[in-house]
């Protein structure tokens, strides 16, 4: 059994990830944010599980943008294009 | 033109032009594999091609052809795992434990990215890294990530998808999350 105040940097690791899935106990929350209160690096750590969170949206909104990075090959284009002439 | 007005579909001739490019990068960053993501393109189109008579115009076009391809990918993603049992292998455990000493704490912890996180977000090379390092991940994180993160499907649906237990699904989306920041950091600011 984990004592909820005395979390280990490890333990807060795991569960910042979980509270991103789920919602956990407000006795888990409170752990967390109390080993937040006092560890710098783990503070890191969230914020860059939440600016990957935010990359992705990013990432995922570029598709949608005319200068968007990938391609429909070539290839894979022309035999669509043909397969399809006759369809109006 | 496209047909966004919804209601009416424009010539399937036209499709490829118009949203091949769009329909080849979503599914890219859903199943991390080109020739895969060129099939679901594929397939998405010649389905919506005999579907197109039931196209209830109710969304555009775009909307419709997307649907289309997420069920798609989510089909090719159960078929992919439905015999694939989960192995701890798939972890990478070890460089997970390397970041911590044995009382648990953060042996090179995690550093400060930016000061300002939004700032960062619009920085090409960042989110060339981003992409970068989800081409790194065990291929199974990377999907249970992308489907987490990119379609908000719930921690339920990926087991499903991804043929894991409850308890594995949380497991692989930390170190998934974990080696990614991992990744990231060591290449953004070497």
């Amino acid at each position: 059994m984990i004592n909820h105040w005395t979390f280990r940097c490890k333990d807060v690791a795991m569960l910042i990830s979980r509270s991103m899935d789920e919602k956990m106990p407000l006795r888990i929350r409170m752990g967390i944010r109390f080993h937040l209160m006092m560890c710098s690096l783990c503070r890191n750590y969230k914020k860059q599980l939440w600016i990957i969170h935010k990359a992705f949206q990013k990432l995922d909104s570029m598709e949608r943008s005319p200068d968007r990075p990938l391609r429909l090959p070539d290839t894979v284009r022309q035999k669509l294009i043909d397969l399809f002439k006759d369809h109006g | 033109m496209p047909a966004d007005d919804a209601s009416t579909l424009s010539p399937p001739s036209a499709w490829v032009d118009t949203y091949g490019d769009y329909l080849y990068g979503f599914a890219f960053y859903r199943v991390q594999d080109e020739e895969l993501a060129r099939e679901l393109v594929q397939d998405t189109l010649l389905a919506a091609l005999k579907a197109k008579d039931s196209f209830a115009g109710r969304g555009s076009e775009k909307t419709w052809l997307t649907g289309i391809l997420k069920h798609k990918i989510i089909d090719s993603l159960r078929r992919k795992y439905r015999d694939a049992v989960f192995e701890d292998q798939e972890l990478d455990e070890r460089k997970m434990h390397d970041s911590f000493d044995h009382n648990g704490r953060w042996k090179t912890g995690p550093a400060q990215w930016a000061s300002d996180p939004e700032r960062l977000l619009e920085q090409k090379a960042f989110l060339d890294i981003i992409r970068k390092c989800l081409l790194e991940l065990p291929e199974r994180s990377a999907h249970a990530l992308s489907l987490r993160e990119l379609e908000g499907e719930s921690t339920q649906t990926i087991c499903k998808v991804l043929n894991v237990t409850a308890t594995n699904v949380w497991v692989i989306l930390h170190r998934a999350r974990f080696l990614m920041r991992k990744c990231i950091e060591t290449k953004w600011l070497e």
